[in-house]
C-alpha cells in the first residue's frame, strides 16, 4: 500500500491509498503509530483515494484516535467516500473521530483546538 | 436482476481474498447486482473469510474455504463454509457504539459490520463444519 505523508506546519497529513484491508492494515498501522511514537502529534488522514476498507483498516484508526487522545494530540479524517462514510457511521466512528469534509476544514480544525 | 450462482474455493490465506473480491464482482456484474448490494456483499464476504482464515486453522496449509453466492428473486444469499475449528461469529460481543473513545473496544468490528450490512445472517455447525449464511434484499 501507498501511503504518502507530508509535513504542514505542525499538521502530518498522510494520503492513503485505495485499498485498506487486511493485507494491507499492518503496514499502515505500523507507519501511523509510528509517526505518534516520534512524536507527532496532529495528524490528518486524507482519504480522498480510499474506496475500501475493512474492519483491519477501521481498527488502525481507532489504535491512532484512541493514542493521540491519551497523548493529547488530535486525529481528524477528511475526504471520505460516501461508501466509506457509511461504514463509519454503520460502525460508530463518526461519533468519536473527528471527520472533515476537506483538508482545508481538518486545517481549520485543528487551529481552533 | 439475474438468477444464478456460482461456488467458489479459496486456499486459507489473506492473499486470497482479494481474488475472491473479484469473482464476487464479476459475478456481480454479470447477474445485474445493484453496486450497493454487492460492495455490501463483498465486504461482508471479506469480513467473514478473513475471520476463518485467520483464526480458523491451527495450521492453515493447504485447507480451504469454501464461498457459495446465489440470486433468486430479489434476493442474494451468500455462505462461507470451512472444516476448522467449530467457532460461531455471532456469539461474538457487539461493540458498545454509544462508548466514549477510550472505552471504545478494538474488537469485534468486523462481526459488527457483517451484521449491519445484511439483512440476514446465520450460523450453522453441519457435517463437522462451521455455515454463516447471510442474505440481502435488493431494493
Amino acid at each position: 500500500m501507498q501511503i504518502k505523508e507530508e509535513k504542514q506546519g505542525d499538521v502530518m497529513i498522510v494520503t492513503i491509498d485505495d485499498h485498506l484491508d487486511t493485507a494491507s492494515a499492518p503496514g499502515f498501522e505500523t507507519r501511523l503509530l509510528g509517526m505518534i511514537d516520534e512524536g507527532e502529534r496532529k495528524v490528518l488522514i486524507d482519504c480522498g483515494p480510499l474506496e475500501y476498507v475493512n474492519s483491519a483498516g477501521l481498527k488502525v484508526f481507532l489504535l491512532a484516535a484512541k493514542k493521540l487522545e491519551t497523548l493529547g494530540g488530535q486525529f481528524i479524517l477528511c475526504a471520505l467516500a460516501p461508501s466509506v462514510l457509511m461504514i463509519f457511521e454503520m460502525i460508530g466512528f463518526t461519533r468519536i473521530m473527528k471527520i472533515a469534509a476537506t483538508r482545508e476544514d481538518a486545517q481549520r480544525s485543528f487551529r481552533a483546538a | 436482476m439475474h438468477e444464478g450462482s456460482i461456488t467458489i474455493r479459496i486456499a486459507a490465506d489473506v492473499k486470497e481474498i482479494e481474488r475472491l473480491n473479484r469473482l464476487v464482482r464479476q459475478f456481480g456484474e454479470l447477474h445485474d447486482v445493484p453496486s450497493r448490494t454487492l460492495y455490501a456483499v463483498n465486504l461482508a464476504l471479506d469480513e467473514l473469510v478473513t475471520n476463518v482464515v485467520l483464526y480458523g486453522f491451527e495450521d492453515p496449509a493447504g485447507r480451504e474455504v469454501l464461498i457459495n453466492i446465489a440470486t433468486a428473486g430479489s434476493e442474494l444469499t451468500a455462505s462461507v463454509a470451512d472444516d476448522g475449528k467449530e467457532f460461531n461469529p455471532l456469539t461474538v460481543k457487539t461493540p458498545d457504539l454509544n462508548a466514549g473513545l477510550a472505552e471504545r473496544d478494538i474488537g469485534g468490528l468486523g462481526i459488527h459490520l457483517v451484521r449491519s450490512l445484511m439483512d440476514h445472517v446465520n450460523y450453522q455447525r453441519e457435517d463437522a463444519k462451521n455455515v454463516l449464511t447471510v442474505r440481502k434484499r435488493i431494493r
